[in-house]
């Protein structure tokens, strides 16, 4: 910083000390300023570096983004499974078969009664005369009940309990009381698989985000190990920047840029093989969720969830390089 | 402006890795710009760097940018702006007579153009002190003279230049003072004519580079003194 423009021998007291004083307030302007292009000129040059090795750079993009998609698409699949959970919500409804003798005007009142209940959401009452109909227009039992002189079937009253927290604990308090009525036969409730299900969407979830956290993890050294032979294909250049005072944020700041790019970029790609995934699965999967009737869709990467994806990418990138740059660049002794 | 002349391995290499903080003294002091080198701090030493001009035997100019790019490295990294950068580097390569290469990578140059570059590149930053490490040494005797006198001008306007090479005619016909060295120990000390050395601000103080008590290598130069001193400062470490 001790620097004199047009010194003057003969006047050496006033060489140095003038000129920065007036000199200082100006200055910090043009410093941001020319920080502010460096940036840039990084920030371009670090781009078209990549560009100018189009084969190294599409292999380092595939390896970083397909290690991106997979946990991603993992947990995709997940939020569709739990979406379908909820959906089979339906299936806590607790069937409550009343004793055939039972008259509709007692199963009816019996129905209101725990309609009032605290813990009840809802009591649908399914008549004899409804579930012979159903019998016969679903499962081709047609033929065969037609030799039936009666209509078997009970009343049935399905109960939907109101959901509480602990609902996966298990059975809620009604259904030990139900059981108990003298009005009612058997009760059904189908809590074990329910159960079942919720821990092993759980799993699934921890397995995801094991699987984000270890494949994250490989994203993270494709970059360092891709900008640390990087530093060393430029090692000369470094020296010499070096030698002519760079400091390090200075040597570094390409490098940075350079990982920013690779998670960008990289991001991009995994966000394109998770549509493609997408688009390669809707046939299939349309079919299925077609059995499930209107109530279910699948659903896909939303743009929030794109977006984080985007963004956990290049601060992987920018990491990345970070590792490498602190690891690699010496700063001792340049040659 | 003072040449370092000496057989290989006497010590003109290590002297001027020394002033540019290439390499760290073990013992001894060194003061540049009234700076003791011994005790910058690593985070300071880029800062002592942008003070000092070098120029290399082999020029070390990055083959991959344009020689206007070359030339303004030293600006980018001091944080000047494009505008700033544009003219100074001109002005520079205009000084070393390159302006009209500007754009050509430095393959496409001769050596001494090469060499040339390098040189724009140490200026471009206005050192106070510039120093060149066998700047000739792959050059041939006519373009060899040329580069010395362009350094010779950079003396003439203020700029500490410390040129090491063991190119003794050469060294001779400039007329400039000669520290002469051999193991790191300075054994002479003389200038072939009599000459203005404008050469200050940077001052060497024993005790040498070797162990020993013998002779040291030691030179304050005094701006506008024309006299040889061979005094070394009373700081001995």
């Amino acid at each position: 910083m001790n620097r004199r423009v047009a010194p003057a021998p003969a006047k050496p007291e006033k060489t140095v000390a003038p000129p920065p004083a007036p000199r200082a307030p100006a200055r910090e302007r043009p410093r941001a300023r020319a920080w502010r292009e460096h940036h840039s000129r990084s920030f371009r040059a670090s781009l078209q570096r990549l560009a100018a090795r189009p084969g190294a750079t599409a292999l380092t993009l595939l390896v970083m983004s397909l290690a991106l998609c997979l946990p991603f698409l993992l947990w995709l699949l997940l939020d569709n499974a739990r979406a379908l959970g909820g959906h089979l919500d339906d299936a806590r409804g607790i069937g409550v078969f009343l004793k055939p003798e039972l008259d509709a005007a007692t199963a009816k009142s019996l129905a209101d009664t725990l309609r009032k209940r605290a813990d009840v959401a809802e009591v649908a009452i399914r008549t004899p005369e409804e579930g012979l109909a159903e019998f016969r227009s679903q499962s081709g039992f047609a033929d065969a009940l037609k030799v039936l002189q009666g209509n078997p079937l009970p009343t049935v009253l399905i109960v939907t309990p109101k959901v509480v927290a602990a609902a996966n604990r298990g059975a809620p308090a009604i259904v030990d009381e139900l059981a108990h009525d003298p009005h009612v036969d058997q009760v059904q409730y189908d809590a074990l698989w329910r159960q079942r299900l919720d821990a092993i969407l759980a799993f699934t979830a921890r397995l995801a985000g094991v699987l984000a956290v270890l494949l994250g993890l490989a994203a993270l050294l494709v970059v360092g190990n891709t900008v640390r032979s990087d530093i060393a294909g430029r090692a000369e250049e470094i020296s010499v920047m070096q030698l002519l005072g760079a400091d390090r944020a200075f040597v570094r700041r390409p490098f940075l840029y350079t990982g920013l790019w690779y998670g960008a970029l990289a991001g991009l790609v995994a966000l394109l093989l998770i549509v493609g995934v997408e688009i390669a699965l809707a046939g299939p999967l349309g079919q299925l969720t077609s059995s499930y009737g209107e109530r279910f869709a699948i659903h896909g990467l939303s743009i929030a969830q794109a977006l984080a994806l985007f963004g956990a990418s290049i601060v992987l990138g920018w990491l990345g390089a970070w590792i490498a740059t602190t690891r690699q660049l010496s700063f001792g002794r340049p040659r | 402006m003072a040449f370092v002349a000496g057989h290989s391995g006497a010590g003109k290499s290590t002297l001027l890795r020394l002033v540019a903080l290439m390499d760290r003294p073990t013992r001894g002091q060194i003061t540049v710009n009234d700076q003791n080198l011994a005790k910058t701090k690593a985070r300071h030493v880029p800062r002592v760097r942008r003070s000092v001009g070098m120029v290399f035997q082999d020029h070390r100019l990055l083959m991959d940018r344009s020689v206007f790019a070359n030339v303004a490295l030293p600006l980018e990294i001091a944080g000047c702006t494009r505008e700033e950068i544009g003219k100074r580097v001109r002005a520079a390569l205009d000084k070393v007579g390159l302006l009209a290469r500007e754009a050509s990578p430095p393959v496409t140059l001769s050596a001494g153009e090469q060499q040339r570059v390098g040189i724009a590149r140490a200026i471009v930053g206005k050192p106070p002190v510039l120093i060149a490490d066998e700047p000739t040494g792959n050059l041939d005797p006519m373009l060899s003279a040329e580069i010395m006198n362009l350094f010779a001008e950079f003396g003439q306007v203020g700029t500490t230049v410390l040129v090491a090479s063991h190119d003794l005619n050469l060294i001779k016909r400039m007329g400039k003072r000669v520290l002469v060295l051999d193991h790191g120990k300075l054994i002479d000390d003389f200038r072939p004519q009599t000459d203005n050395v404008v050469a200050r601000s940077a001052t060497i103080t024993p005790p040498p580079l070797r162990s020993g008590g013998g002779q040291e290598v030691g030179a304050k130069q005094d701006a506008g003194r024309s006299s040889l001193p061979s005094r070394p400062e009373g700081t001995s470490a």
